[in-house]
């Protein structure tokens, strides 16, 4: 069993939804710091998917700091990130913008959406 | 980002190049061109009649091409002769399996025959497929005769298998072992599969490149994240006024109009901001709009039907 929870959705590349499976399971305290995360092999055979798949999503955790690599020991969760930086910043200002894109379109209102972001950040937040 | 752009670089295990097959009057295969990347999973999918049995017994010299080429390893697919078949397995839909013999009698009896048997493998499958060792063949279910197949073609660690309809009707226990099965060999270096089927759900999570033909002639070739990418179905609204412009759906696969809201499915989505645009200038009175992404089934039928209502300059 993989020590997170993912159902692969059809229509988005496989790899993508690993990547958010894992960032989730960290951010909510499923995967801990320093405990171990399963081989290419593990992910590819447990999530039946093409074991190139499963490299490029480890690869893109590993490029990310969520994932290291320990020579000898094999891949770990890493420890959690310093303050964002400010180009970081400036890469999530625009995932924002988009969020608030969408939201005005379905006409939410500004508290509502307050709501929604709020009762989602509770939900994620570590236990 | 694209990990499969590697493999292309390295030289195709399948290269097919405008290939026809014609038996009498009926082209079952038209002016075929693809090519499949050491390494990839490639599912190649069409309805039944579309065209997938003939191009894979090409690949097999089982059938020989009317016109164009098929190579395999980079041999022609009509010189391909017992060195190049002991590095292919292949897994039909209708195989043939010696029925009176034993699952055990049928692994001895292919083991003389590779010399890149793998004992441990083969039983790591035998374990995993739970096949009767003792019992002959001709009492299996449809499932345990396609794992016995899939068995004695996976023991001998082919660098290329093909498999032609592996999953059709069966139940999706039997279908997730032999998925699980052919999973073993990707440890190995060298291992590519080429799978037909109809039915895109099967083969979905394990394809990194896909590729449709219909009527015998090939409607796409690409890579599984690319598709994903590209195919997006958008909703939108709109206020009274003047309809959408035809140029909205001028890349679009299919439309459909009905009162003030409107959906299409979208062939070369790139990102909401573009797509948002073109709403923007040929729907002005667009209230609201949404993109969802397609499951690649949905794409599938849409790209045939789109396909058969247009069919392409010869």
């Amino acid at each position: 069993m993989l020590p997170f929870p993912l159902q692969i959705q059809p229509g988005l590349p496989i790899s993508e939804q690993v990547v958010y499976a894992v960032k989730k399971a960290v951010i909510s305290g499923l995967l801990k710091p320093g405990s171990r995360f399963p081989s290419v092999r593990a992910v590819s055979q447990e999530l039946r998917i093409h074991p190139n798949t499963a490299h490029k999503a480890i690869g893109v955790l590993i490029d990310e700091g969520l994932l290291e690599v320990h020579p000898g020991i094999g891949t770990v969760v890493g420890q959690p990130p310093a303050a964002p930086s400010a180009r970081e910043l400036k890469l999530f200002a625009a995932q924002v913008e988009r969020l608030v894109v969408e939201a005005k379109n379905r006409r939410l209102r500004l508290d509502e959406l307050q709501t929604m972001i709020e009762r989602q950040w509770n939900r994620l937040t570590t236990r | 980002m694209e990990s499969s752009d590697n493999s292309l670089t390295m030289n195709p295990v399948i290269e097919i190049e405008k290939m026809s097959c014609r038996f009498g009057n009926v082209e079952a295969v038209r002016n075929l061109t693809l090519e499949v990347p050491s390494g990839s999973v490639y599912a190649f999918l069409g309805t039944n009649g579309a065209g997938k049995t003939t191009t894979i017994k090409t690949l097999l010299n089982l059938l020989q091409p009317t016109a164009g080429t098929a190579r395999v390893f980079g041999v022609d697919s009509t010189r391909l002769g017992p060195p190049e078949l002991a590095r292919i397995g292949y897994v039909s839909e209708n195989q043939q399996l010696p029925e009176k013999l034993t699952v055990q009698q049928m692994i001895d009896y292919c083991r003389a025959l590779y010399a890149n048997w793998d004992d441990a493998l083969c039983r790591r499958l035998v374990e995993r497929f739970a096949l009767p060792m003792n019992r002959p063949i001709r009492g299996f279910s449809r499932g345990m005769k396609t794992k016995a197949a899939l068995l004695v073609s996976l023991a001998y660690r082919p660098e290329l298998l093909l498999m032609d309809e592996p999953f059709a009707g069966l139940d999706p226990l039997v279908r997730d072992d032999l998925v699980q099965g052919m999973l073993e060999l990707s440890e190995q270096e060298n291992w590519t599969v080429f799978i037909s089927s109809h039915d895109i759900d099967e083969v979905e999570r394990l394809a990194d490149h896909v590729g449709m033909i219909d009527n015998g002639v090939l409607t796409l070739s690409e890579s599984s994240d690319s598709l994903r990418t590209r195919f997006r179905r958008v909703d939108a609204i709109f206020d009274e006024g003047p309809p959408p412009t035809p140029d909205l759906f001028k890349d679009a696969l299919s439309s459909e109009i009905s009162g003030l809201s409107v959906r299409w499915i979208e062939n070369h989505y790139t990102d909401d901001e573009a797509l948002g645009a073109r709403i923007q200038s040929h729907l002005p009175n667009c209230k609201a709009w949404s993109s969802s992404p397609l499951a690649l089934r949905d794409a599938f039928v849409a790209l045939t039907r789109a396909q058969r209502a247009t069919p392409p300059a010869l």
